[in-house]
This record gives structure tokens, sequence and C-alpha cells, in this order.
């Protein structure tokens, strides 16, 4: 289990992030998680069929990756608000991603400590296909 | 008939607001460690009951995002929701998805899921004419009737 962090200790402009790898066998257990069984995400002659270069991640997982992120990130004090993302992109399979976040804004409001950050899907060349917001409360010292 | 559209039908603009229908979500132990399973969670706590319960966690928790499968109606549509309208475009995709947690969900939680169309929209795209459905479903769990999630999602049809 990750160390608590704290509201005082995080600053604007921090950056942290997972790299996940993107396997057929992970896409199955997504589908097999979230009911999605559209073909494009594991059967390598339907993608190719639909012009495709690869299976595809499935949007709804990249968008989940972020979710796990911010849960593993503000520990089991903290609550993750909402977040959501931007499916711009496809992302084929059998590569890694990175899942990202950056804080942008620190404030409070009524009695809660709040953490404002962009997240985010990377592909190893860094092109950018998840793009996102989200708000996190985490406990103060 | 997609390409000659010049505007929402009244069809599609009294859809907004409506109700796409109610389904029910059935949150299983299992299905709370597949979905952890896939997204890569380590933390025991999605995994092993006595974990959880050591916690101080009455069962087993969802993390954050799942929020069970509707049970499976083979005369239905796979998430049981009703057309409200005629789409003439043959294509889709998910546009984007936003989650807003509201109370912990456990294993063996029942939820009722209610979705409506919150707004619809006619553009024109790089992939040709295109139509924007943005909606929001709200999870209600049943045993203690509060609402535990708010999901928003965007739909393209092209």
């Amino acid at each position: 289990m990750a160390d608590q962090i704290y509201w005082d200790d995080v600053s604007e402009g921090e950056e942290f992030s997972l790299n996940e790898p993107m396997s057929s066998q992970r896409l199955v257990i997504w589908a097999a998680a979230s009911g999605d069984f559209y073909q494009i995400h594991y059967d390598d002659k339907f993608a190719e069929n639909n012009h495709l270069p690869d299976i595809i991640v499935h949007g709804a997982l990249k968008g989940m990756l972020v979710g796990r992120l911010l849960d593993e990130w503000k520990g089991e004090q903290g609550a993750i608000k909402n977040w959501g993302v931007s499916y711009r992109g496809m992302d084929p399979a059998r590569q890694d991603l990175t899942i990202w976040g950056k804080v942008t804004k620190k404030y409070e409001e009524g009695d809660e400590a709040l953490i404002d950050l962009d997240v985010g899907v990377a592909q190893p060349d860094g092109t950018q296909t998840t793009p996102g917001t989200a708000t996190v409360a985490l406990p103060k010292r | 008939m997609s390409e000659e559209l010049e505007d929402l039908t009244d069809e599609m603009k009294a859809a907004v607001g409506q109700e796409t229908g109610r389904v029910t979500y059935e949150v299983t132990t299992q299905g709370i460690r597949t979905f952890a399973r896939s997204v890569g969670y380590t933390d025991m706590k999605y995994y092993d009951e006595s974990v959880a319960e050591s916690a101080g966690l009455p069962g087993l928790p969802s993390p954050p995002g799942f929020l069970g499968m509707p049970i499976f109606n083979p005369n239905a549509d796979s998430r049981g929701r009703r057309a409200l309208f005629e789409n003439p475009f043959q294509r889709n995709l998910n546009g984007g998805t936003e989650v807003e947690p509201i109370e912990q969900v456990y294993g063996g939680d029942i939820l009722d899921a209610v979705s409506r169309i919150t707004s619809l929209e006619l553009t024109q795209s790089r992939l040709g004419k295109m139509l924007i459905q943005n909606s929001e479903t709200v999870y209600t769990r049943v045993s203690d009737n509060k609402v535990v999630a708010k999901t928003r999602g965007t739909g393209l049809s092209y």
C-alpha cells in the first residue's frame, strides 16, 4: 500500500504516472470485466478488415486506468471527486501506455482540501490520445 | 440520409431530457476481482474479503468507476436501453467518459441505473456529418436508496 499523500505536501506542476503494458490477454480480461465484446479489441482479422493497424485498446479501459492512477495516488484517506477523459485517438495494443497526472490547482472549498489535475494517456512516442481532468480531495496534516 | 440531415429531427429534439432506460446492475465480488485485475490493481482489498474486512470495510470494495454489470437479457440490447429516435448514422464511437463517485460501492450491491440524454448536436467533422450525444446515468443502490455515482458519456455517430 502506498504512503498517504497530504494536501500540504502537493505542489502545482507536480506530475506522476503509471507505465502499463497493453497485451491482447489484458484486453480480453477487460472485455470480460466490462461486457464490451466488440471484436476490434481482440480479433486480429476483424481489426484488419476494419483497416486498423492492430487490435486497439478499449477507450473505457484507458478511462479506468486513469481512475486507478488517481486511486493509488490519493491514498486511503483521499477521495476522488470526479474524473473524465475524451477519447481523441486510438491506441494500438501490444505496446506500453503511460497513464499520467499533473497537478494544475490546489485550493480549499468549504471543509475540503482539493486538487485539480490534468490527466491523460500517452503512447511510447509521446502521442496523447486521451486527455482529461480530475478533482481529488486529500487530507491535511 | 445522414449526409442530407441539415438539422436535428423533431424526434431527436424531443429525446433531449428523456430517459433512455432503467437498468439493474449487479456488483458481484467476482466482477470486482476481474475489473481490478484488468485495470492492474495490486491492492489486495479489491481481491480478498478478509483483507477488506481487516481494513474496516463491510465487504469487497469496488474500485473507482466499477459499477457492476447489467443483468444480461438475451431479448434486449446489451445495455437494456431503448432508442428514442431513428439514428441515420451507421458508425458509432465512444467520445468520452466522466465519473463522479459519490458513495463507496461493495460486492453484493444492486444498483438501479437510469440514463437520460442531456444534449444532442449535429456537427460537421473530418469524418463527415456527426451526431454528438451526451448522456448522464445516475446509479442508485437499491438497499438504501442512495445515489452512489453519476457517469456522463459522449457518443459520436457518423
